[in-house]
């Protein structure tokens, strides 16, 4: 069941700014971001690099604190959780797509894809992994591990890792990024595919303004302040 | 929890490939067999021959004194309403045909002993010998050939052996507890002759009543304690004073806390890097959705699973050794040795289990608290420096763990901070020395200065790697040569006509009927009387007072002396100051042994009064000498002129040469003067040469563990070096440079390392040992070629083999690969 902001956005981000302490001066970020998000909306985020999109995603995914102002994701404060409550409330929400795929080396494809849904205690978690991983085509890999994978292999492996929990969101920082032109292609076709198929809600950082015009909306974030592109 | 098991598991399956658990394990495991063998061992000794519990000393309390109990003394435990009994025991030769050996003999009275049983085969209805019998240890007994039924004689008595003696409480203090010992019933002192006054021998007074009553007469004994007496009580539950087994303990033990400090070292770096490998797995894991509780548990379990196998094996292989090491030593010991308490089977494991949480637990709380946004960062993840407050509440307890094992916390602590201190020198030393070996070999190689700058990078591993290394060397190259040369060098040191026999307890009748047997068969040897007193005042006033609390602890001040009188100087001693007196003298003249009198600072001139058998005697400093008293000639700290001493009771001691052929001599000697005891020393040495040699193995056996743990400790770094060398090495390669070219460079470090390491543990284990002869053997310092070829040979090996086997070629295409991922 998802859960909404009274005005219907499964994530909203009213006045979030994010400093660092640096050397000398704090480095600051943004100061004041707005966004908002409808269930099921695929969002790019765009900029130069060092801009601060991954910051902003983890303080989206309520990985990271801001330094003042409040996120509401499915219809509950971030800011008002401990640290607990956060992962709970993630582990319930949220999936993540990295760059650097991240599977666990001594896993089998098989074993990665099932590990989040036997982290929450599934008992069809085989089966639902197995499904998953034909889903996104590798079911003759199922019982390779990543070292034996091709990185579009192992991406995909992620993306099904991603989706077997069935969540509302999915954060997605330059799932393409370590990829070849045309595996990254493939790999997008298979995520919005899945995204659209699922109804999940796909946030996504990207470099590649071919995947940013896959998305229904496309933020640029640049000097601290988020500018919507119409497309 | 399926999910922790199975992620567990598959986790612990990957780690055991690592060098960070392997020695993570290996540094655990060797921690825990030692701390196994050393608690049981330490246990069964002190239990066995150390602590003064009842059933070893065989009575509540004793009262030993070098004299005869006074009635007074017994009058008193009387009247405090105390059973006592009265043992006398004094060393003496005991001959049964032709064969004959020196043991310890202790005369009893019924009833004996007071507490604990005394064991025999077979067993006796009365509690002693009956008068005519002995009984008689295993060791007499093999050596003299003899069987039950069997005579031996004790002086000039006769004995029939009746029963073997298999263990018994009150052994006496000290070595004399060591030596093969009989149980005679007093009825038959007298006939044997061998008690004279004079003569040595330690009185006991065994005691025992209710502990109150107990407790009261210690308290009363203990203010009026006279200066020849001393008191053995349950309630100060001390080791026998000066005992060679509790420093052998100690030593062990000693030795074993570089082993432990070195297993601790290993296991905290390889947790720590544990720990660091783990941050983006834990980052993941988290994003995955595990809390971060359960991931602490998981670690804790892991570290926990792998504590309960090690716990297992490392008690087994620590009570495996323990028995190889009792047995090493039960030869020695003069009877075997009790169980252990229960709980010391469980010591190791609990200093692994100690060890492996307390270092383990800061770098987990450490690893629930990464930071999973990290993951889009693909930078290393570091987690903030927070905890130190555990991390050093951790390392506090850490220490009160292993220093309440080690049970001698101030030795440990010195040996601690000189181990530290040491390693710090030494491996700056070693750094410095590599810097400046590289510089012109770097001028003559094709990437020296590459080679210049690594071991510039590289100073903090090189300090620490060379510091272990050299330490670990040094110590098991100076128990090595103690082991087995130190003794040796020794004696082959001694001048051939050394002393080889000491005859002691001679009474002033039988020194003629000595002195013409001798005479007889060709052997040189004098006679020196001894009187026994006590310094009591300097120029006038009592001494004690106007010594410092150093002084007072020097041998002449704390108990009776052996006093002579000579009226010519002792051919084997050098005068220094002053002149021997020349026929009739004025007054009481002494001559003092000169370092007493400089440690005391006794001036020609300065008049010292004795107490000799209560009777006072002031005499005056003629002259001073110097002794050495390694020389096996009998030695005097004060030698009185002839008049003044010779109206008190004397014995004689004299010391000679015999040769291989004339050992029948011996023989002879015994029989014709049964009551004299012959100390062969020759038979001594060997004792002791096989003590080194024991407590040599036992402590080599520690150090070799020592040796793997420092070994593990220095793949781990090793390997963390060579790890971060890939990817300097991987540059250089897509430089140009080849694979070959950049694996001399790496083993190029290594060698010169290893070589350097090894050549300045021989340099100090050659000091060290140099220092030994000097200072404890009195020989001139000896060079051991040994230590310096194998030395620097091994260590050499060591690095370059290991270094060897743990880099990994890499080909141009895996190093593309190295650097895109880094
Ligand atoms: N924990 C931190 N402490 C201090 N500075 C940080 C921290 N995290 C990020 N920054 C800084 O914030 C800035 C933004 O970083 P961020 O990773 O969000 O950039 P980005 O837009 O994702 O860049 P890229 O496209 O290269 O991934 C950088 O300058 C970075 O150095
Ligand atoms: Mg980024």
């Amino acid at each position: 069941m998802t859960l909404l902001t009274p005005d219907g956005f499964i994530l909203e981000a009213q006045n979030v700014a994010k400093s660092f302490p640096a050397q000398e001066q704090r480095l600051e970020l943004f100061s004041a971001l707005s966004l908002q998000v409808k269930p099921g909306e695929s969002l790019a985020i765009i900029g130069r690099s060092g801009a601060g999109k991954s910051t902003l995603l983890s303080l989206l995914a309520g990985l990271d604190q801001p330094s003042s102002g409040h996120i509401k994701l499915a219809g509950r404060d971030l800011s008002l959780m401990d640290d607990a409550q956060r992962a709970a409330f993630r582990s319930q929400y949220i999936s993540f797509i990295f760059q650097s795929f991240h599977l666990l080396p001594e896993l089998s494809s098989l074993d990665n894809v099932r590990l989040p849904l036997e982290i929450r205690g599934d008992k069809q978690a085989e089966q639902h992994a197995l499904q998953w991983l034909k889903e996104v085509g590798l079911e003759k890999r199922v019982h390779h591990y990543p070292a034996q994978l091709s990185g579009g292999e192992q991406q995909r492996v992620a993306i099904a890792r991603a989706f077997v929990t069935s969540p509302q969101l999915l954060f997605a920082d330059e799932p393409t990024g370590n990829l070849d032109d045309e595996t990254g292609q493939q790999i997008i076709e298979q995520l919005f595919r899945l995204n659209a198929e699922q109804q999940t809600t796909l946030i996504l950082i990207t470099h590649d303004p071919d995947l940013a015009s896959r998305c229904q909306r496309c933020v640029t974030l640049n000097n601290g302040h988020l500018t919507e592109r119409s497309l | 929890m399926s999910a922790s098991v199975r992620i567990l598991r598959r986790q612990m399956q990957g780690q055991l490939r690592t060098t960070e658990w392997r020695a993570l394990l290996i540094a655990t495991w060797i921690a825990i067999t030692l701390t196994t063998l050393l608690s049981l061992l330490g246990d069964r000794l002190e239990r066995g021959l150390l602590r003064e519990s009842a059933s070893v000393l065989g009575a509540d309390m004793v009262l030993s004194s070098q004299r005869p109990i006074q009635t007074l003394r017994l009058q008193q435990a009387t009247d405090a309403g105390l059973t006592s009994t009265s043992v006398i025991q004094f060393p003496s030769m005991i001959s049964a045909g032709d064969e004959m050996m020196l043991s310890s003999v202790r005369i009893v009275q019924s009833p004996y002993p007071l507490r604990g049983q005394i064991q025999t085969r077979p067993s006796q209805e009365t509690d002693i010998p009956e008068p005519g019998h002995a009984w008689v240890e295993a060791r007499v007994m093999s050596q003299l050939g003899l069987s039950l039924g069997d005579r031996i004689e004790l002086g000039y008595t006769e004995l029939i052996v009746k029963a073997e003696l298999i263990s018994s409480p009150d052994r006496g203090s000290g070595f004399r507890s060591f030596s093969p010992q009989i149980l005679v019933n007093e009825a038959d002192l007298e006939a044997s002759g061998i008690l004279a006054p004079g003569s040595r021998a330690e009185f006991r007074l065994l005691l025992s009543g209710s502990s109150e009553q107990v407790t009261a007469f210690a308290q009363f004994l203990k203010e009026n304690l006279g200066d020849e007496e001393r008191l053995f009580s349950l309630q100060d539950e001390q080791p026998l004073g000066g005992n060679a087994l509790a420093s052998a303990l100690s030593y062990l033990k000693l030795t074993s806390l570089i082993a432990l400090l070195l297993s601790a070292l290993t296991i905290f770096l390889s947790l720590k890097r544990f720990s660091q490998s783990q941050h983006l797995r834990c980052a993941l894991l988290l994003s995955l959705g595990m809390t971060q509780r359960s991931m602490v548990v998981l670690y804790l379990m892991q570290l926990v699973l792998a504590w309960a196998v090690l716990a297992l094996m490392g008690s087994f292989t620590g009570i495996a050794l323990e028995h190889m090491v009792s047995r090493w030593l039960d030869e020695l010991l003069p009877q075997s040795l009790p169980a252990p308490a229960l709980w010391r089977y469980f010591t190791g494991a609990g200093v692994g289990l100690a060890l492996l949480v307390l270092l383990g637990l800061p770098p987990i709380l450490g690893l629930s608290k990464v930071s999973v946004s990290a993951l889009f960062r693909d930078e290393d993840i570091k987690t903030e420096r927070r905890g130190l407050a555990l991390q050093v509440m951790c390392a506090l307890l850490l220490l009160v763990v292993l220093l309440s094992f080690l049970e001698a916390p101030m030795a440990a602590f010195i040996l601690l901070a000189f181990l530290l201190l040491g390693g710090a020198v030494l491996g700056t030393i070693a750094q410095f020395c590599l810097k400046h070996l590289a510089t012109p070999l770097a001028k003559r190689l094709l990437l020296g200065r590459l080679l210049v700058m690594r071991l510039r990078q590289q100073r903090q591993w090189h300090r620490l790697q060379s510091a272990v290394a050299i330490l670990l060397l040094t110590l098991l190259s100076v128990v090595w040569v103690s082991r087995t040369d130190l003794l040796k060098d020794w004696q082959a040191q001694i001048p051939d006509d050394t002393p080889n026999y000491f005859v002691v307890n001679i009474q002033p009748w039988q020194t003629e009927g000595l002195q013409s047997f001798l005479d007889d068969a060709n052997v040189n040897a004098v006679f020196f009387p001894m009187v026994r007193g006590r310094i009591t005042t300097l120029n006038g006033a009592p001494i004690h007072a106007q010594m410092t609390p150093e002084q007072l602890e020097h041998n002449t001040l704390n108990r009776e002396l052996n006093l002579s009188w000579s009226n010519q100087a002792p051919a084997h001693n050098i005068m220094t100051e002053g002149e021997w007196w020349q026929g009739e003298t004025s007054g009481p003249l002494i001559s003092v042994e000169e370092e007493m009198a400089q440690i005391l600072g006794l001036k020609l001139g300065d008049v010292l009064g004795f107490d000799l058998a209560g009777l006072e005697v002031e005499a005056q400093i003629a002259n001073l000498r110097s002794v050495e008293w390694t020389s096996f000639q009998p030695n005097f700290y004060v030698i009185f002129d002839e008049a003044t001493l010779n109206q008190f009771p004397a014995t004689y001691i004299t010391s000679f040469r015999l040769g291989q052929e004339q050992q029948e001599l011996a023989n002879q000697l015994v029989r014709a003067f049964p009551s004299l005891t012959l100390i062969d020393i020759d038979q001594m040495l060997l004792q002791l040469n096989q003590w080194l040699t024991r407590l040599g193995d036992s402590s080599a056996l520690i150090l070799a563990l020592s040796l793997v743990c420092g070994a593990m400790l220095m793949l781990l770094t090793l390997q963390q070096a060579l790890e971060q060398r890939r990817y300097e090495g991987a540059l250089l390669q897509t430089l140009g440079a080849n694979a070959k070219q950049t694996q001399q460079l790496d083993l190029l470090e290594l060698m010169l390392l290893g070589g350097l390491c090894g050549f300045m543990a021989a340099i100090i284990a050659e000091g060290i040992i140099a220092l030994l002869y000097i200072h404890l053997l009195d020989i001139a310092p000896q060079l051991h070629l040994g230590l310096w070829l194998t030395l620097p040979l091994a260590s050499f090996a060591f690095f370059t083999v290991s270094g060897a086997l743990l880099r990994k070629r890499l080909t141009l295409d895996q190093c593309y690969r190295l650097l895109r991922a880094h």
